[in-house]
Order: structure tokens, then sequence, then C-alpha cells
């Protein structure tokens, strides 16, 4: 029999907060958490804006030497997995160690950690390289250190899709609970790619606004869109089986209904032409619910010209005229693109809109596209009554990720 | 500051959760400051930088306590100077 799968807490080390409170507070003011770079000297590039995450300190979640040794992606994941089982009021012990599993991943890992290492290896040699960059690095450190600092004992592992990651992360979590393999899973996604490289690769490929104005920059399906702003943070949930959820007297935030994942087979940076991969993954998410339920789509709404376009297409394609009445926003106006951690927190943000009734806005929607006419819900927040969501992601590479999100309606 | 002070720092400086207490002569490396094989080539780095020094694993691999690391310190500053 195949079991339902709720979700129980969460937590997020965001550009708009340093948890998911003061995130969701910002969100629905319409508040950007976007600005200048201020982690390193952009004198030498030429996109010098970020979503950053400020005054975060590693040290409120983990002891020196361990924060010394973990990159900023990885002490991201493990401060949104504590505030996630902290809110899920979930005990870790003896009894139930090894039914939890981590699924943490990443778009990049510790490109920050890595190249300083390179610095360190060109200037002064191998035999100087740090014992620690492996394990910095790499993109399975994440779930590791939450597996050290919380001691659950099961599958502990990455996935990685670019910007698909968040959403691939919880979608495969969701599986494994809904086989029975597992009782509970921690998951989510996590990056913190606002370096000189990562800045400077993104915007050699053209994927980043040369927009000056900070909080003006991230435009999704507005006609004056020119690329994503790259933001860093963390998003973890904690899904588990209804039964267990119940049987430990949990409070059950959503249930997750659906997820489906495709790839264009196309291209390694752009959407496909006929959005054809990306409406089948939508069509995947919603194989057990009806489509006219859905209510909020959390647009993927990365703010280049290919991407919004190609989103609004397949949303038209699936839904038909109702698509014109679904409210469909982007918060990565607000907090720009975080990478693996986008759809995570995009996934946190259909729960919030269920149990606040408020939707988000996409701010920055000022000048009307004639490709991207649906309701996306324009710079202001707006109240509703909200039962089922869907949240897409898409990624390089040509990865669509779909979740399906509903309010709880009971046992 | 003396050779022992040094390492000390250097020892607080790689590893900032040991309590600086603990940082004796006596004090074994792995058993009482968990000095493991990664954080081991950290000191090392740390060591080398400290002191103007080339160490290689296998000397510090040789050494049980912070009176050992002293003792290999002076040793390779002495062949350095002679």
């Amino acid at each position: 029999m195949l079991n339902r799968v709720v979700v129980t807490g969460y937590g997020a080390i965001t550009p708009l907060g340093l948890n998911v409170k003061d995130t969701w507070h910002n969100l629905v003011n319409g508040t950007s958490g976007i600005d200048c770079i201020s982690l390193f000297d952009t004198s030498d590039l030429s996109v010098k804006i970020a979503a950053e995450v400020k005054n975060f300190n590693p040290l409120d979640y983990l002891d020196p030497t361990t924060a010394r040794y973990t990159d900023r992606f990885a002490q991201f994941a493990v401060a949104a997995s504590l505030q996630a089982i902290e809110g899920a009021r979930l005990k870790i012990d003896d009894t139930n160690r090894y039914d939890i599993g981590v699924i943490i991943g990443s778009g990049v890992g510790g490109l920050s950690s890595l190249e300083k290492q390179l610095d360190v290896l060109r200037t002064r040699g191998a035999s100087k390289v740090s014992p620690y960059i492996i394990p910095m690095m790499i993109l399975d450190n994440a779930p590791g250190q939450i597996s050290i600092k919380t001691g659950v004992k099961g599958p502990n592992l990455s996935v990685v899709s670019s910007c698909s990651t968040g959403t691939d992360a919880l979608g495969i979590a969701y599986k494994m609970i809904k086989c029975g393999q597992f009782n509970l899973m921690i998951a989510g996604g996590t990056d913190a790619a606002v370096t000189p490289l990562g800045v400077a690769g993104f915007t050699q490929a053209g994927a980043l606004s040369r927009n000056p104005v900070p909080q003006k920059a991230s435009r999704p399906f507005d006609a004056k869109r020119d690329g994503f702003v790259i933001g860093e943070g963390a998003a973890v949930l904690v899904l588990e089986s209804l039964d267990y959820a119940v049987s430990r007297g949990a409070d059950i935030l959503a249930e997750i209904v659906g997820y489906g994942a495709t790839s264009d087979a196309y291209h390694i940076t752009q959407p496909s032409e006929n959005s054809e991969a990306a409406i089948k993954a939508i069509e995947l998410a919603l194989a057990n619910v009806k489509h006219d339920e859905v209510d909020y789509i959390n647009a993927h709404g990365t703010a280049t010209p290919l991407n919004d376009l190609s989103e609004t297409r397949a949303i038209k394609q699936v839904f038909g005229r109702k698509a014109y009445e679904i409210p469909t926003s982007s918060i990565k106006s607000m907090v720009g693109h975080m990478l693996g951690a986008a759809g995570a927190l995009e996934a946190i943000i259909c729960c919030q809109v269920i149990n606040e009734g408020i939707i988000p806005p996409t701010v920055n929607l000022e000048n009307p596209d004639p490709g991207c006419d649906l309701d996306y819900v324009p710079n202001v927040a707006r109240t509703g009554n909200i039962r089922l969501t869907i949240s897409n992601s898409f990624g390089f590479g040509g990865h669509n990720s779909v979740l399906a999100i509903s309010r709880y309606s009971g046992h | 500051m003396g050779v022992f002070e040094q390492i000390k720092q250097a020892i607080l400086k790689t590893q900032p959760s040991i309590d600086e207490n603990k940082i004796v002569p006596r004090a074994l490396l792995k058993e009482d400051l968990a000095i493991d094989s990664l954080a081991q080539v950290e000191l090392a780095l740390a060591l080398e930088d400290a002191f103007g020094l080339s160490l290689s694993d296998a000397e510090l691999d040789d050494t049980a306590t912070v009176s050992d690391v002293v003792s290999l310190v002076e040793t390779c500053l002495k062949n350095q100077n002679a």
C-alpha cells in the first residue's frame, strides 16, 4: 500500500531572513532581498548585484572547528535543517534514527572553498592545499553534516539537477516515503554561489540581469526582464508518512500529492522551444488530482527572457483557459535565484500560501509582455482560499520538475 | 613568544573548538585534543607558516603529544640554522 506523504516542519536561510517567518513576512510585503554584492570585490565584474544572505552566523548552529571546515553552502543547509527538525518537533533517538534519511541537493556545492584553494595551489603550491578542500567542496557534505549533527542514520545523499535541485530532492524523498522505504526524510536544497567565479560564469552564460538597480533587476514576466539575479541560501522540509506523523502527534502543515520530472533532451542551458517536456512534468505532478482544482502556481519565473515565455506556454497548454484564472507568482522577483535552494524554498512558500491564505506577489511587473499574459499577482500580495498548489522548477540541462502540494484534508 | 606558545596558537587557530586549557605539553594530540588525520595536516601547514619550516606528514605521524611537537619543531629549527 502506498503511503500519503505530509509536511510537518520547515526551515530556511534566505536573502530575506534567517528563518521562514521573517522570509515570509518580507515576501508578502513585496520586499526585495537584492542589493550590491558585499561578499567580495566586484570591480572586475560587469554584474555587481546579488541576493545575499545577510548577518548569518554559522556559530549559531555549528561549533567553531566544524564551522571553519564547512563551506557556506553546507552551513546554510545545517541551519535550515535544524530549524525544520525543531519545527516538526522531531525527536531523534535509537528508536527511529535508521528510519530517517537526508536528501539535500546543491547546484554547485562549495564553490567558494574551491576558489580559495585554487588560489593556494597556484600561488603557494600543491603541498599547501588544505586537507579539508575535498570534504568542503563536495555537494554531499551538506547532508553529511546534517547526519553528523543530528544523529540520523538512514540514507544520506545529494541530488543535482541545477535549478531544479531543491524540487527534485523533495520529489525523491516523497517517492521514498510513498513507497514505504522510509518513515521520514529531511529534504531540500542549498547553494552559496555568490562568488567571483559563480557570478562571472553565470554572467558569461548570459543568464544574469545587467540592470544596475538592485531592487529593480529581477523582473519575472515583465517585458523589460533581462535575466535572473543570483541568490543564495537553503531551504529544508521534514516530510513523513501520514501514519508516522499521526503516530507521533506531529502537526501537519500540508500534503505532497504529486511529483513530476522530465528532461528536454535539447540544450545545456536553454529550455526547449515547444515546452513539451515541461508540460509533461506538470501533467505527471497532477496525475492524482484534478487539474481544475489547482488554485495557485509558484512559478519558476527566473526573469530570463526564454524561461518566462516557455513556462507561461507550458502552463497555458496544461490548464487551457483556466490558466488565466490561476494566480501564478515568482518569489525570485524578491529573493533572486537561490539555485539549488530555490525549489525547496518555493515548496515551503506553497505550504505557507495554503496555511496563511496570502499569495506573495511578483514584484517589478510593470511592463506587460504579450507572450506572458497570465495572472502573475503583480506587485502586491493577495488573499485567497488556496487548497492545491503546484511549484515549478526548471534547470540548465533541460530539467523539468514539479511538485503538487495540497492542504491536508484529514486522515 | 616561545615555541610552545606558538604551537598552542597554531592548534587554536586550526581547531578553534578546543579548550585552550587542555593544550598542555603532556596532552595527547588525538585523544585529548581530537586532532584527527585531516586536522594533523592542517596543523602541519599552520606550523610551517608560523615557523618558516617544511614538515613532512611522516614527521608529524611520529608525534603523540604536544611536547613531541615542540621537540620536533625545535629539532627542525636547529637543523635549519645549522
